[in-house]
């Protein structure tokens, strides 16, 4: 079959690679339909995350249709449209069973790594990295998919496909951020990033009831996706103090609760940026936590701070002071997404949660390369590239 | 970072060999999300064939976590093997099968060759 593989630092190639096999009862084979790329490959392509063999196949964000399932397996028959988490769960861990889906104890095939580094291994994902379990990626024909019970959801009838792609992804990392942030009625939320996770965090504070939501990027195109789809105000950094915007729009106090969605190789202006470039390419700290310095530094006293972007490892000058002395909740998570993609996908039937606008790029998997690259270098208006398969 | 990761586990090796003779007698131990009489009844294959080489203790685990699965490790199994068959019994408890990872690829490059080496001894290493 055909796959987009990783061949080496920003070098992705489609190769012909074997057809997966069922090697697990619980299995399934998925035959992918969409796969979209997603921000967190980048640290992949960029060689941040260095746990790749050259042919690994990528991508983690996709939907599809059971080709063959394995014997243990009892929600889900050849023919049935899924989406697929990009987290692998067990579903009867004690994370799992306290919907802590991306803490699965039972997915991760080289715990060793993430042990040594992080002190504990997080769940399986697909298509990102040998430290997260080594499984091949969904922009394929086909994905095996492991504890295809839990790991798969099905597709409700009023849902297409390019609306239930994103609720693979994106769309409860978004919700997970404004959920477990602790967004109330009446809250004024900022948005770190105005990709498809941030999106999708500003409009999960909406519908959980925020007055006043508020996104930061650097890209006008995007700032203007965010604020026609859902109506939130935005901040440009490259030519505003995001400080005193937030502080002006709250009346002096800060946001209630800031949603970090940019991750460890956050952008700036100015010499905080040239500081972090530094200490990242000397290999004196692992990612540039930018976003979320500004996060806690602007977030109001006894706010919340949730960090939604990937990070890798240490950062420098992390604002421990603020941190403390504020009183802030500082929490951050991979998605635990089985808990919410069920309501989610109900939410995007019923027409309240669109997303099918982040999809600005809808190509074949023959043009994968092109994809990233649109998608890396935000050229064309992109957003999101879809590989249709 | 793989070289952080490097220094990481050849600190955490060294550390080891610097252990006094009591640390070394360490308990590693998992939780497994069962009742302890569920665990005592159906210890799988992977870790009940060390039965007679290791002191095997099951107890219940702290605020209804589940049940505490510790091996004493001793001269005769190697701590590899006990962190192996440790995971391989939680994850036959817990969720019915050890899942696999899926095929390698076949060109992985020598830094994927490297990372090979590493990961070919990742399921009985880390913290464990």
């Amino acid at each position: 079959m055909k796959a987009l593989c990783w061949e080496g630092i920003n070098d992705v190639r489609v190769q012909d690679v074997p057809d997966p096999q069922l090697l697990n009862d619980q299995d399934m084979i998925v035959k992918v339909r969409l796969s979209t790329v997603c921000g967190s490959d980048l640290h992949l392509l960029t060689g941040h995350i260095p746990f790749m063999q050259a042919g690994d196949v990528i991508g983690h964000e996709f939907m599809g249709e059971v080709a063959e399932v394995g014997p243990g397996v009892t929600r889900h028959r050849p023919g049935d449209r899924v989406v697929v988490c990009s987290f692998i769960v067990c579903g009867r861990c004690w994370y799992c069973r306290n919907e802590l889906y991306s803490l699965c104890d039972n997915t991760n095939t080289n715990p060793a790594i993430t042990q040594q580094l992080w002190g504990a291994d997080p769940g399986g994902i697909f298509g990102y990295s040998h430290a997260m379990g080594g499984f091949r990626g969904s922009h394929a024909e086909y994905v095996r998919v492991p504890f295809a019970d839990h790991t798969a959801i099905p597709i409700p009838e009023g849902v297409d496909d390019l609306s239930a792609l994103f609720a693979s992804d994106s769309v409860p990392t978004g919700w997970m951020g404004a959920d477990l942030g602790g967004v109330k009625p009446g809250d004024v939320v900022a948005v770190w990033g105005s990709g498809a996770v941030g999106q999708m965090a500003a409009r999960a504070a909406q519908l959980l009831g925020a007055e006043r939501v508020l996104v930061i990027d650097r890209f006008d195109y995007r700032l203007r996706q965010a604020a026609q789809a859902f109506g939130v105000e935005t901040i440009n950094y490259a030519g505003t103090s995001v400080g005193d915007a937030l502080l002006e729009a709250t009346g002096g106090r800060g946001p209630d609760v800031c949603i970090e969605a940019v991750g460890c190789e956050a952008h700036s202006t100015g010499p905080q940026y040239a500081y972090d470039q530094v200490k990242s390419k000397l290999k004196l700290e692992t990612d540039r936590p930018i976003a979320v310095r500004e996060a806690i530094y602007n977030c109001r006293k006894g706010g919340s701070v949730f960090v939604l972007g990937v990070f890798t490892g240490l950062v420098d000058k992390f604002p421990l002071g603020a941190l403390m002395n504020k009183g802030l909740t500082v929490r951050g998570a991979q998605q635990h997404g089985q808990r919410y993609i069920p309501m989610l996908l109900d939410r995007i039937a019923s027409g309240e949660l669109v997303t099918n606008h982040l999809a600005t790029h809808i190509m074949p998997l023959s043009e994968g390369a092109r994809g990233y690259e649109l998608f890396k270098k935000k050229e064309d208006g992109c957003v999101r590239a879809v590989f249709q398969l | 970072m793989l070289l952080a990761a490097g220094a990481v586990t050849v600190a955490a090796v060294a550390r080891r060999r610097r252990r006094a003779p009591d640390e070394r007698d360490r308990y590693l131990a998992v939780t497994v999300n069962r009742a302890p009489d569920e665990v005592q009844s159906s210890l799988p294959e992977d870790l009940a064939r060390w039965r007679d080489r290791v002191e095997i203790r099951i107890r219940p685990a702290a605020g209804d976590k589940g049940t505490e699965l510790s091996v004493q490790p001793s001269e005769q199994v190697s701590r590899h093997e006990l962190r192996l068959a440790l995971r391989r019994a939680k994850a036959v408890l817990e969720a019915g099968e050890v899942v696999q990872s899926d095929t390698a690829p076949t060109h992985p490059g020598p830094m994927g060759k490297a990372l090979r080496l590493v990961t070919s001894r990742a399921g009985g290493g880390g913290r464990l």
